[in-house]
């Protein structure tokens, strides 16, 4: 029942009735209602529970900076989302809202307390239970009221609701649409440039809805006027940042939660109003006690009377005859007003407002305060970036009303219930500057950002300390003005749309032949190729002895591909590269090592001379990106005068590797249109040319495991086509694909280095035995610092193998190398650490790759390959980093 | 979030650039080790103004060298 509601005027659509529940009660309002409007008409003061001391709260406001009047509410999926302001949500169809704050028998009790007929007798249970014996609060209490403290809950179930991002560029971005912005707004439009006008209410207006009696409708169709303004109402601007970015959430549409909006733009209005500030009073916290202009809100703009008696304590004149002319307008009795000298000691009631008292002894009967204590400029936005001058001048420009006492708590922040005595006991300790006493008391840290608490506590702060306000200071104002839910900040991008996933060319055509996917990087990419029911060690076996043995074909396309160009590729890549490389000839290839400016290793790969001037360089697939990056860095700001064109082909190419002694024939059966016999086609070579299924192809004899290997590149349309005909010609061989469980155990057994476990950023080529590498007839990136002393130390780590002393225990990943085993508690120096573990399938036991100190020089030396994580040491014998053909004859085959 | 004017495109969104890190001016491959240290290792700590690389990868991928103010964000030219 809307007994609180007046018969006519108001922005509200008395013909659209909304009902709503709140806290199990089934209440009604209008279209045109927030929450706190509709629960005010049907005469519910008490809304919440305060934070700290479990008070009981009214609605103290009418918009954004509603410090008391939280609320949880249900979405239509049923989840509960918290602390949302009655102040700010929209009534609308079947809204369930709840008190926070509160204890949990309460809520599940509540159902039953209601038919006794209240449900301020279900918010009172919990005080009139709990507050007395006093001293049981700490000894009994506290423990249980703990359990339901902090502010509102968040729900543990994934957010079901759409939330979506959009930008917008205007030349003048105007920030609040009340009549100072809807001029500045109209304005710049009648100049020609482009406008948008965002306000954060449902309505154009602000504070024209309240201090006239209706929506000037004249000002909505005068703004649509203009075909270069664009107006959004529901859009709240919550953060500035550099060069013009105004973030912003709209809500309230139809089929998504919010927008999420950056918008940027070349000069910025920011007619954000003011918010006027409470007084500080002891018991100013009870329910009915108002900002004076949020009564008159609710009187003209919700048509809502919210109280039948009241006690007015304005300062300004002029606030004080609005707010008297509005009582009347509402029929509510005016039976007093705060004189000049005059304080308010006290205020009782319990649920509600009963009697204010006053400093002569007089006790005033009343339901409702009007309170002002000036108005200070919102002026968040701009303050953001650095303007504080504007909340300085605002704050000056405040009356200085007189200090209110009483044995009551004074509140300064309803929100965090920081009292006066809570500021006098910071500044007693020594807080006296805001930013300390907002950090030692939390006043001005609440969801409503201090917007009705810091203002007062910068003047109580004053008078505590007898200092004057440059000493106080002024907070730091920082994004979001309002709060702003999370789903609203990550929009769409959750689960598997947090990062894309790349698939390689083959990817499909895997997936048939039960490939076994992992991630690496941004790839998901083959781990191993299951057949039947084996598990993944009988599978690499299988693989591993399929490559040893016969042929495997393997996916090398997430190799980085850039093809090079032009009358100065050859000195570019000579430049970039430490190795000596221009001897090469078309047709041929070369393993190749990129240091970085310092010297450190940073990366390997292939160069191969595809015709004069014409070359293709692989870069490691995680470096891809980087080294990319890196080149064009190169090319473009040290070295503009070479002629060199760079072009990424990545993409372009789907890359299968078919590697083991069966492969020259399976090559072979692929038919392609050129020589491929041992002396034509010798190991670090390229041709290109046709399969005989017309195929377009590059092949490279390059090889990562050991074995005679052929990479086959074909256009990425091609992929399908080129591993099912691998695969048919493939199965005379008893052919096996597979992925990089054993392409790592390949190259583990060959002592291959790789990115991220050998080249790890602290390396040198000389460190992993291929110092041989580095050309010491030329220049190149790196070359210089390459020469620091520290790089040339003889104790530096260096590659080595390591295998298991007895033959057969397993070496423990990770582990560090050690002259003596493991002992709890005993202090030991490293001497190295293990890169790479495997247990070897072609050797049948474990072996590891490791950086030692003085490495080579300790072949054969035994020492203890020890894991404090696993509590393990296993007496390890150090070897050549190459556990499987050392001379490489089998790559020449 | 800054615009940053990209030699080629105009002002564009930070998010369409990657950063370059301090502007530095390249030697010449084969000068002298302490050269490099120089350049690479050894930077003043200005808090006016820096010159930095900007490459623009999510467009022209131009990499670009500008000057910005420490203490406005605004660019230099
Ligand atoms: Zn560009």
């Amino acid at each position: 029942m809307q007994i609180r509601r007046l018969k006519t005027g108001g922005c509200i659509d008395r013909s659209k009735p909304i009902y709503f529940s709140f806290n199990n009660r089934l209440l009604d309002g209008y279209e045109g209602d927030t929450l706190a409007s509709a629960l005010l008409a049907n005469n519910v003061s008490l809304v919440a529970r305060s934070i700290k001391y479990h008070r009981p709260r009214g609605i103290i406001s009418a918009g954004l900076e509603e410090p008391c009047a939280l609320v949880a509410c249900a979405d239509e999926h049923g989840m509960m989302i918290p602390n949302l302001k009655t102040t700010e949500a929209r009534l609308n169809k079947g809204l369930t809202a709840r008190s926070q704050n509160c204890w949990p028998f309460v809520e599940l009790d509540i159902g039953a307390l209601l038919q006794m007929g209240s449900a301020l007798l279900a918010v009172g249970f919990y005080y009139k239970t709990f507050m007395w014996p006093k001293d049981w609060w700490h000894r009994v209490y506290e423990k249980f009221i703990r359990r339901a403290a902090g502010q509102g809950r968040v729900t543990y179930d994934a957010d079901k609701r759409l939330y979506d991002k959009k930008y917008a560029h205007c030349d003048t971005l105007v920030i609040g649409s009340g009549p100072t912005g809807i001029e500045a707004a109209l304005s710049a439009a009648e100049s020609g440039v482009s406008v948008i006008l965002i306000e954060q209410d449902c309505v154009i207006g602000g504070s024209v809805l309240w201090e006239k009696t209706s929506t000037d409708s004249l000002t909505t169709i005068k703004l649509k006027q203009y075909k270069n303004l664009r107006f959004m109402v529901n859009t709240l601007a919550f953060g500035q940042y550099d060069h013009g970015l105004i973030l912003a959430v709209e809500q309230n549409k139809k089929n998504v939660e919010s927008i999420f909006w950056r918008i940027r733009a070349k000069s910025i209005v920011f007619a954000t109003g003011a918010t006027e500030q409470p007084l500080v009073f002891p018991g100013n916290d009870r329910p009915g006690i108002m900002l004076a202009a949020a009564v008159r809100q609710y009187i003209y703009r919700y048509a809502v009377i919210p109280g039948k008696r009241a006690f007015l304590a304005i300062a300004d004149q002029q606030e004080r005859e609005l707010t008297e002319k509005a009582l009347q307008v509402a029929g509510v009795e005016i039976v007093g007003s705060l004189g000049e000298g005059d304080q308010i000691t006290g205020t009782s009631g319990w649920h509600r407002l009963r009697k204010v008292h006053l400093l002569n002894k007089k006790s005033i009967s009343c339901d409702l305060i009007c309170v002002s204590n000036g108005w200070i400029s919102n002026a968040q936005l701009s303050a953001q970036m650095g303007d504080k001058q504007t909340f300085a001048t605002s704050l000056e420009q405040r009356p200085n009303p007189q200090q209110h006492t009483g044995s009551a708590k004074a509140f300064v922040d309803l929100q965090n219930d920081v009292t006066r005595d809570d500021l006098a006991l910071a500044v007693r300790e020594g807080y006296s500057h805001i930013e300390l006493a907002k950090r030692y008391t939390t006043v001005g840290m609440g969801t409503d950002q201090g917007k009705t608490s810091w203002p007062n506590a910068i003047v109580e702060l004053e008078r505590l300390s007898a200092q004057d306000s440059s000493r106080v200071g002024l907070t730091t104002f920082r994004p979001p003005v309002s709060p702003v839910s999370f789903g609203a900040l990550v929009g769409v991008e959750t689960g598997q749309r947090m990062v894309p996933i790349r698939r390689t060319p083959f990817h499909n055509a895997f997936e048939k032949a039960g490939c076994v996917f992992q991630t690496t990087g941004d790839w998901l990419y083959s781990r191993y190729f299951r057949v039947g029911k084996e598990s993944m060690n009988d599978a690499i076996l299988r693989e591993v002895s399929a490559v040893r043995t016969s042929v495997g074909c393997v996916d090398m396309s997430t190799l980085g591909k850039v093809d090079v160009k032009g009358r100065d590729a050859l000195e570019f890549l000579s430049r970039v590269y430490c190795n000596n490389i221009d001897g090469i000839k078309p047709g041929r290839l070369r393993y190749v090592l990129m240091l970085r400016e310092d010297g450190i290793l940073y990366d390997d790969g292939t160069v191969a001379q595809l015709a004069d001037n014409h070359f293709l360089v692989t870069l490691t697939s995680a470096n891809a990106g980087q080294s990319w990056r890196w080149l064009n860095k190169l090319l473009q700001l040290p070295w503009p005068d070479l002629d060199v064109q760079l072009t990424p082909v990545s993409d372009h190419w789907a890359s299968l590797a078919i590697a083991g002694p069966q492969s020259r024939n399976l090559l072979a059966d692929l038919n392609p249109n050129f020589e491929i016999d041992k002396t034509s086609f010798p190991f670090a070579s390229v041709k290109q040319g046709l399969l005989d299924d017309d195929t377009p192809c590059r092949v490279f004899t390059v090889s990562f495991s050991g074995e005679l290997s052929y990479e086959i590149n074909v256009p990425a349309g091609f992929a399908d086509q080129l591993f099912k005909r691998v695969l048919d010609k493939g199965a005379a061989y008893d052919i096996s694909p597979y992925g990089l469980e054993t392409l790592d155990a390949l190259r583990i057994e060959k002592g291959h280095i790789s990115v991220g476990t050998e080249i790890d950023g602290r390396t040198t080529a000389a460190d992993l035995g291929l110092g041989k590498m580095v050309s010491t007839r030329k220049a190149f990136i790196g070359s210089s610092l390459l020469q620091r002393p520290v790089l040339q130390q003889p104790d530096r780590m260096q590659l080595v193998g390591l295998i298991p002393a007895d033959g057969s225990s397993t070496i423990p990943a990770a582990a560090h190398l050690t002259d003596a085993p493991w002992q709890v508690g005993k202090t030991q120096t490293p001497l190295g650490r293990l890169t790479a573990t495997v247990h070897s399938p072609t050797l049948g036991h474990s072996i590891a790759l490791a950086l030692l100190e003085r490495g080579p020089q300790r072949i054969n030396q035994k020492l203890w390959a020890v894991s404090p994580v696993e509590d393990k040491s296993v007496e390890v014998l150090v070897v050549g980093n190459c556990f499987y053909d050392v001379e490489g004859s089998r790559l020449h085959e | 979030m800054l615009l940053i004017p990209c030699p080629n495109c105009g002002e564009r969104d930070e998010i369409e650039f990657d950063y370059g890190g301090r502007a530095i001016q390249y030697p010449a491959l084969n000068n002298s080790m302490s050269d490099w240290h120089m350049v690479l290792h050894q930077r003043d700590n200005s808090t006016e103004t820096i010159e930095e690389f900007w490459y623009h990868q999510s467009g022209c991928e131009c990499w670009f060298k500008v000057t910005r103010n420490l203490n406005t964000h605004e660019f230099e030219s």
